[in-house]
C-alpha cells in the first residue's frame, strides 16, 4: 500500500519534475551568460500562465498554441527589460541587476492585476488521462511534460549547432575573447536575456497544467524559491544541470509529501515547501557549485 | 565639546522625528498617517544597517519581523497565566522578541553570510517562506490559525492599559526603535564596523586581502539589523494589532517596501531611510485615497529608474550637491 502510494507518487513527481526543469533553464541560462540572478523570475512564470489562460478562455485556443506564443511575449519582454534596464546595469554592483530584476517582478505582478484581478482563476483541458494503476495521470500533464523535454532537445541543439548558440557558448567562456574575435557580445547578452525569459513564460504555459485553479498575480513566488532551489542543485549556470535539477526535485517534493503524510498533525503540503527551502540551505551551504555539476 | 559634532549628523534625523511626534500629538486626525511613517523610517533605518552598509540585499528580511512578533505574542500568550509578572511580561515580550529574531539571524547568517552576492540572495530568498511554511505546516506556535491575544493583554494589563498601549504606547516605541536604528547606524559608522564595511561593500575581496574579518562585520551588521527589525515586529505589529497570523507577518510585500525606502531615500546613509521612509509612506498614504491599488504598480518603475539613473538615491544626490557647504556635516 506505502510503496504503491509512494511509487505514484515518484511518477507523478518525474512528470512535474521535467517541467521544473523546463521552468527553471530560463533562470540558469541567464544568470550563466550575464551572471545576473533573475530574482523576478517567478512573475515570468505567471506571465505565462495568464497567456494560457487568456488564449483557452477568451479565445478558445489550445495550450499547445499557447507555448510559442507564450515563448514570443516571453521574447518581447526580455528585449525591453534588457535594452531599458539590464544593459545599463551589467556593469554595476550585484546589487542594482537584483534589485532591478526583482522591481520587474513586482512591476509585472501589479500590471497583470491591474488587468486581469488578483482572484484565484482556472482553466480545464480535457484531454482525457491514463490509468497506470498505482496512479492516474492525465494527459495534459503528459503534454506538458513531453514539451518540456522537445524544448530542452531543442535549446541544446541549438546551443550546439547554431552559429548564435556557439557565439552565446563562446561569451560565457571569455566575454573579452569572444568580443576580440568579433563577437556581438552585447548582442549575445542580449539574445540570451531574452531566450532567458521566453523560456520562463514559456514553461508558465506548461505549468498551469499541474494547477487546476491556481493562477493568480502573486503565484509566482512559490515558483522563485523552487526555481532557486533546482537552480543549485543544477550548479545554477548551466540549463541542462538545471533540467535534471528539476527532475531530482519533482521527486524529492512529491516522494516526502508521501511521507509527511504519514506525520500525524501536520500540513504534508506545508511542510513539502519548507524541505524545499531546507534544501537550498544545505546545497549552498556544502557545495554551492551544485550537486550535479561534473567538477 | 569636541567630541560632540562627530554624531551632530543625528540632529536633523532627531528633529524629523521630533517633528512628526508633535504633528501627531497635536494635530486632529494626523496620528494614524504620523504612526505610519514612523514605522516606514524605523523599517529603512533597520533594514539600511545590513543591506546599506554592506550592498548584500536579504529578500526575507520580513521573518525577522515576523520572529519579533511571534516573540512578543508568545510571551503574552505563555504567560498570562503568571499574574504576579505583571507589565513586565511585555518587557520579556520585547526581550523574547530579540532573541528570536537574533537566533534566527544567527542562522541564516551562518549559511548565508559565507555565500558572496547573488548567492547570499538567494540563499536568503526563501526564508520568510519558509519559516512560514514551517510553522503551518508542523503546526508550531497554533500553526496556521496563529494567535490572537487582544483579552490576554487585556488581562494582563486592564482595558484601559491595553488601549493605551496599543494606541498610543505602541507608537511611541516605534519611535524610540527608529531613533535607536539611527543612533546605531551613525556609531557603527563613526567606528571601526563602519569603516569595515565599507571598505568591504567598494571591493569586498581588497578588503579581505587588507586583513579585514569580512565575515565578522557583515555578521555584527546583520545581526544587528535583525534584532532591529524584531524589535520592530513586537511593537508595530504585535502591540498595536495583538493578533499574529503567518502569512501576515512573513509577507515578502514588507521587504520590498524596506528595499524601497532604502533606495529611495539612499543605502548607506544615515538620513536616507528617514527621507525615504517619509517620501514613500506619504505617496503610499495619498495613493491609497487618490489611486487605491495602485502603490506598487507605479513604486516599482520608480524603483527600476532609481537604480539605473539614480543609483545613489535623494540623500547620495544631496550629498553631492551640498559638498563644500556649510550643511555637508549635517547630510551622512
Amino acid at each position: 500500500m506505502f510503496f504503491e502510494q509512494l511509487g505514484g507518487n515518484l511518477i507523478q513527481g518525474v512528470v512535474l519534475g521535467a517541467v521544473y526543469g523546463m521552468a527553471t533553464m530560463g533562470l540558469s541560462l541567464i544568470f550563466g551568460v550575464l551572471k545576473v540572478v533573475n530574482v523576478g523570475h517567478g512573475a515570468f512564470i505567471m506571465v505565462g500562465a495568464f497567456v494560457t489562460l487568456f488564449l483557452f478562455s477568451s479565445l478558445g485556443i489550445s495550450p499547445i498554441i499557447a507555448v510559442p506564443v507564450a515563448f514570443m511575449v516571453g521574447m518581447g519582454l526580455g528585449l525591453i527589460f534588457y535594452y531599458t534596464t539590464i544593459r545599463k546595469l551589467i556593469k554595476a554592483p550585484e546589487l542594482a541587476t537584483l534589485l532591478a530584476t526583482f522591481s520587474m517582478g513586482v512591476l509585472l505582478e501589479e500590471l497583470v492585476k491591474l488587468v486581469f484581478g488578483s482572484e484565484f482563476r482556472g482553466y480545464n483541458w480535457e484531454v482525457g488521462k491514463i490509468d497506470l494503476g498505482i496512479t492516474v495521470l492525465p494527459m495534459a500533464k503528459l503534454y506538458a511534460c513531453a514539451g518540456s523535454i522537445l524544448i530542452a532537445v531543442l535549446l541544446f541543439l541549438w546551443f550546439k549547432k547554431t552559429r548564435a548558440g556557439s557565439a552565446v557558448r563562446s561569451v560565457v567562456e571569455d566575454s573579452e575573447g569572444a568580443r576580440v574575435c568579433g563577437i556581438n557580445v552585447g548582442g549575445a547578452y542580449a539574445l540570451s536575456f531574452s531566450l532567458g525569459i521566453g523560456l520562463t513564460v514559456a514553461s508558465g504555459v506548461l505549468l498551469t497544467m499541474f494547477i487546476p485553479v491556481g493562477i493568480n498575480p502573486y503565484m509566482g513566488g512559490g515558483y522563485t524559491l523552487k526555481a532557486f532551489v533546482i537552480a543549485v542543485l543544477g550548479g545554477l549556470s548551466s540549463p541542462y544541470g538545471a533540467f535534471f535539477g528539476g527532475l531530482v526535485f519533482g521527486l524529492i517534493e512529491n516522494g516526502s509529501y508521501t511521507l509527511f503524510a504519514y506525520i500525524p498533525g501536520v500540513e504534508p503540503f506545508a511542510l513539502t515547501r519548507f524541505l524545499s527551502f531546507v534544501i537550498l540551505l544545505v546545497i549552498l551551504l556544502i557545495r554551492p557549485t551544485g550537486i550535479l555539476s561534473a567538477k | 565639546m569636541k567630541q560632540l559634532p562627530k554624531y551632530l549628523p543625528l540632529a536633523p534625523v532627531f528633529a524629523a522625528y521630533v517633528v512628526m511626534f508633535l504633528i501627531a500629538e497635536n494635530m486632529e486626525g494626523m496620528w494614524q498617517l504620523m504612526s505610519m511613517l514612523l514605522f516606514y523610517c524605523a523599517l529603512g533605518q533597520a533594514f539600511n544597517v545590513f543591506m546599506g552598509m554592506t550592498g548584500y540585499v536579504d529578500f526575507g528580511y520580513v521573518a525577522f519581523l515576523g520572529m519579533g512578533t511571534y516573540g512578543m505574542a508568545l510571551s503574552i500568550t505563555r504567560l498570562v497565566q503568571y499574574e504576579f509578572l505583571g507589565v513586565w511580561i511585555i518587557v520579556i515580550g520585547f526581550a523574547l522578541a530579540m532573541v528570536m529574531s537574533t537566533l534566527l539571524s544567527m542562522a541564516v547568517g551562518a549559511v548565508a553570510l559565507r555565500l558572496r552576492g547573488a548567492y547570499f540572495a538567494i540563499a536568503t530568498i526563501g526564508v520568510n517562506e519558509g519559516f512560514r511554511f514551517l510553522i503551518e505546516g508542523a503546526r508550531i506556535w497554533n500553526g496556521s490559525e496563529g494567535m490572537i491575544f487582544t483579552a490576554d493583554l487585556n488581562t494582563i494589563l486592564g482595558r484601559e492599559a491595553a488601549a493605551a498601549l496599543c494606541t498610543y504606547w505602541a507608537d511611541i516605541m516605534v519611535l524610540v526603535i527608529a531613533a535607536l536604528a539611527a543612533s546605531v547606524t551613525l556609531f557603527y559608522m563613526r567606528t571601526k564596523v563602519g569603516y569595515a564595511l565599507t571598505a568591504l561593500r567598494e571591493d569586498e575581496d581588497a578588503a579581505k586581502v587588507m586583513g579585514i574579518n569580512v565575515t565578522k562585520f557583515k555578521i555584527i551588521a546583520f545581526i544587528t539589523s535583525a534584532s532591529l527589525a524584531g524589535l520592530l515586529g513586537a511593537t508595530a505589529w504585535a502591540l498595536k494589532t495583538p493578533y499574529v497570523f503567518p502569512p501576515e507577518v512573513f509577507e515578502i510585500h514588507y521587504t520590498i517596501e524596506a528595499i524601497i525606502i532604502a533606495m529611495l531615500g539612499g543605502a548607506g546613509t544615515l538620513l536616507g531611510p528617514v527621507v525615504g521612509g517619509l517620501v514613500y509612506g506619504l505617496s503610499k498614504y495619498y495613493l491609497s485615497i487618490f489611486l487605491p491599488g495602485f502603490q506598487l504598480l507605479i513604486f516599482a518603475p520608480v524603483i527600476l529608474v532609481i537604480i539605473v539613473l539614480f543609483p545613489e538615491g535623494i540623500v547620495g544626490m544631496l550629498k553631492a550637491r551640498t559638498k563644500g557647504t556649510g550643511v555637508e556635516r549635517f547630510i551622512v
